[in-house]
């Protein structure tokens, strides 16, 4: 007794004993996969299968009987023949191949050649497929590897994705002797046959309206082959290597700057504006999760090029799930950062506070802006600001725009019911609840200094470098007294946005480094001299007449 | 070893002609195409021929067509194209002259 198994071969059921079932099976397995670098492996396969169904069918109803045991099964493969024949068969078969060979255009897939390799045979590989001296291919990676590393980066890429020439038609075909896109016609084959299975158990009838569906859609992919293997071939080719290198070129960036950021230390770059909303301590974690975010979406799209360009085989599933999976766990870990960053701007705070200012007997003020670079003990330190600079000199902040944080610092200048000018700071910041968002505002410093007349603003609020943004901005407020003059120079009113243009063209002086304001009853207005003006007019119909 | 290889050389140079020749009598089923070629001793195996067949298919000197079968599935019945047919007789017109040339070569040594 015996337990048996229902099998499909292309749509006619046979009842088949448990051990001819393996048997057939495993030889099934080894003609697809001796078949599977042909163009033609579906085809082949199909015809197969279809021979072992009717062989089966004859037998059955010869004998008589309805279970297919070993016996048969083996007859049935001794007279199709083993794979060891069909490897025989086809040595005898390249030798004339060419011989009827009328779709010409040979070209060649890439392989790691395993017979001439100093490391995975990556270099013999692309030479044989560009059939040029591996040396030259070997020097151009060796050039790349010094320019950031990236000949080692694409080696790797290459060594992974390119597979090895195991078979000697791989090795036939590596050196370029069938025809390309031949991949890209068997996936869509492969896609095809899943349909079609379904397709043909339609039933009887519907069958042989099938099968020929089957073969136009077989020639039909075999002619758009051809035609891509012709005319389209080149141009494809070369869109796809611009976009390769476009999406490697992109690739390094991203590498570079995962690099930057976290291997030569967070310090240089955590306190600039974007990256600065983030706590500095999570720093690395985010980092790497954004690059990973972003990387592997730009490997695939390499990988998938790499694929339809060079006729390579694609990743295998697991390792194609498991990239997946890292994926989505690094997704996961950016949107719980950003969650939790966010919370920290939940509740703000705002204080204020008052500072006097030294009246002057002629009621002018200059304002400027404080353009002395500040430097932390620490930095002094370690740039050795004391030994290398002496006392008189300065450093000059130049970079307007890296360190600033939004626009943190504004300025209103208002009137005084009192003789007393007065500065008002009101510091604000969010936190996650009041207490901390109170404890970020006061956490600030806002240098400003008065020397005689000359009123210093520093151009940004100042915090903790570790720590990280939480919206703290500062509002002053300069509250002078009736008819007080005040004279804004070029970086103050640019960087505080006052329009003193339109006041120096008031006054004629457009080439002036600096305009003058008055307080009036109505707020500062631009201080009109009248003396010049008037000159000037005067001059002017001096000369006209 | 040399033997062998000009024995399968010589073999194979001829297995598609006759290929050819046994499909221009007229419609052809692939176990028939073996059955002769059996006969001839040229080809042992069904499953090499199937390939054979694919690729001559697909170089467009034959063409198929499906006939539906009592035992088991439709089968693919194949015919020469007229590539095939031009093929063939270029063929054949190269298998005169090699069997002159052979006959030539050899005539003193078998007489």
């Amino acid at each position: 007794m015996n337990k048996t198994i229902i099998i499909n071969i292309n749509g006619i059921v046979f009842h088949i004993e448990e051990d001819a079932y393996e048997i057939l099976k495993n030889y099934m397995t080894d003609v697809k996969r001796h078949f599977s670098n042909s163009a033609d492996s579906l085809e082949i396969t199909t015809d197969i299968e279809n021979r072992i169904a009717e062989m089966f069918s004859e037998v059955l109803e010869k004998e008589s009987k309805q279970v297919i045991v070993e016996q048969d099964v083996n007859s049935v493969i001794e007279q199709m023949g083993s794979v060891a024949d069909f490897e025989n068969a086809e040595n005898e078969d390249k030798a004339t191949a060419s011989a009827f060979t009328y779709n010409g255009g040979e070209s060649r897939r890439l392989f790691r050649d395993p017979d001439d390799h100093l490391v995975g045979g990556v270099c013999a590989g692309i030479a044989n497929y560009f059939d040029i001296d591996a040396v030259w291919i070997r020097l151009a990676f060796a050039v790349c590897f010094v320019i950031a590393g990236s000949g080692l980066i694409l080696y790797i890429i290459l060594w992974i994705v390119v597979p090895k020439a195991v078979t000697r038609a791989d090795r036939m075909a590596m050196k370029g002797e069938k025809q390309n896109l031949q991949g890209f016609k068997k996936n869509f084959e492969d896609e095809l046959s899943s349909v079609k299975q379904n397709l043909s158990n339609f039933g009887h009838e519907a069958r042989p309206f099938v099968y020929k569906a089957r073969d136009f859609a077989g020639d039909f992919f075999h002619h758009l082959g051809v035609f891509f293997n012709g005319a389209g071939r080149v141009l494809v080719k070369m869109i796809g290597i611009f976009l390769l290198l476009v999406c490697f070129g992109f690739a390094i960036f991203l590498i570079v700057l995962l690099i930057g950021i976290v291997g030569f230390d967070a310090m240089t770059f955590h306190h600039v504006f974007p990256l600065s909303v983030f706590e500095s301590r999570n720093m690395d974690a985010i980092v790497v999760s954004a690059f990973v975010v972003a990387f592997i979406p730009v490997l695939s799209i390499i990988l998938l090029i790499i694929k339809a360009l060079f006729n390579t085989r694609s990743i295998n599933r697991s390792a194609g799930s498991t990239i997946l999976v890292i994926w989505l766990v690094a997704l996961g870990f950016l949107v719980y950062y950003s969650v939790k960053t966010a919370s920290n701007f939940r509740d703000g705070a705002t204080f204020m506070q008052t500072i006097n200012i030294k009246a002057r007997v002629n009621n002018t003020y200059y304002l400027k802006i404080n353009d002395l670079k500040y430097f932390t003990a620490e930095d002094s330190a370690r740039l050795n600001i004391k030994t290398l600079f002496n006392k008189n000199m300065s450093v000059i902040d130049n970079d307007d725009n890296i360190d600033r944080e939004l626009d943190n610092v504004n300025l209103s200048i208002e009137r005084s019911d009192v003789n007393q000018p007065v500065l008002v700071e009101s510091f604000s910041a969010r936190g996650r609840n009041y207490d901390e968002a109170l404890y970020n505002a006061r956490n600030t410093k806002y240098i400003f200094t008065q020397q005689d007349s000359v009123i210093t603003f520093d151009p940004k609020l100042r915090r903790n470098r570790e720590d990280s943004w939480h919206g703290e901005d500062v509002y002053l407020t300069l509250r002078l007294p009736l008819n007080a003059k005040v004279v804004v120079d070029d970086d103050m009113g640019r960087i505080f946005g006052f329009n003193i243009y339109d006041c120096k063209v008031e006054n004629k002086k457009e080439n002036a480094r600096a305009a003058t304001f008055i307080m009036t009853d109505n707020g500062l207005q631009c201080k009109v001299d009248t003396l010049v003006t008037a000159k000037k007019d005067s001059l002017k119909r001096d000369s006209t007449r | 070893m040399i033997v062998e290889n000009t024995q399968t050389q010589m073999r194979k140079g001829i297995l598609e002609y006759c290929i050819l020749s046994i499909i221009a009598k007229g419609e052809t089923y692939a176990s028939d195409i073996i059955a002769e070629l059996k006969k001839a001793q040229l080809l042992v195996v069904e499953g090499t021929l199937y390939p054979l067949l694919t690729r001559l298919k697909n170089n467009g000197l034959l063409t198929y067509n499906w006939v539906e079968s009592t035992s088991g599935p439709p089968r693919k019945y194949y015919i020469l194209s007229d590539d095939g047919k031009k093929v063939l007789e270029q063929l054949d017109k190269t298998w005169e002259e090699l069997l002159f040339a052979v006959q030539t070569a050899i005539g003193d040594r078998k007489e």
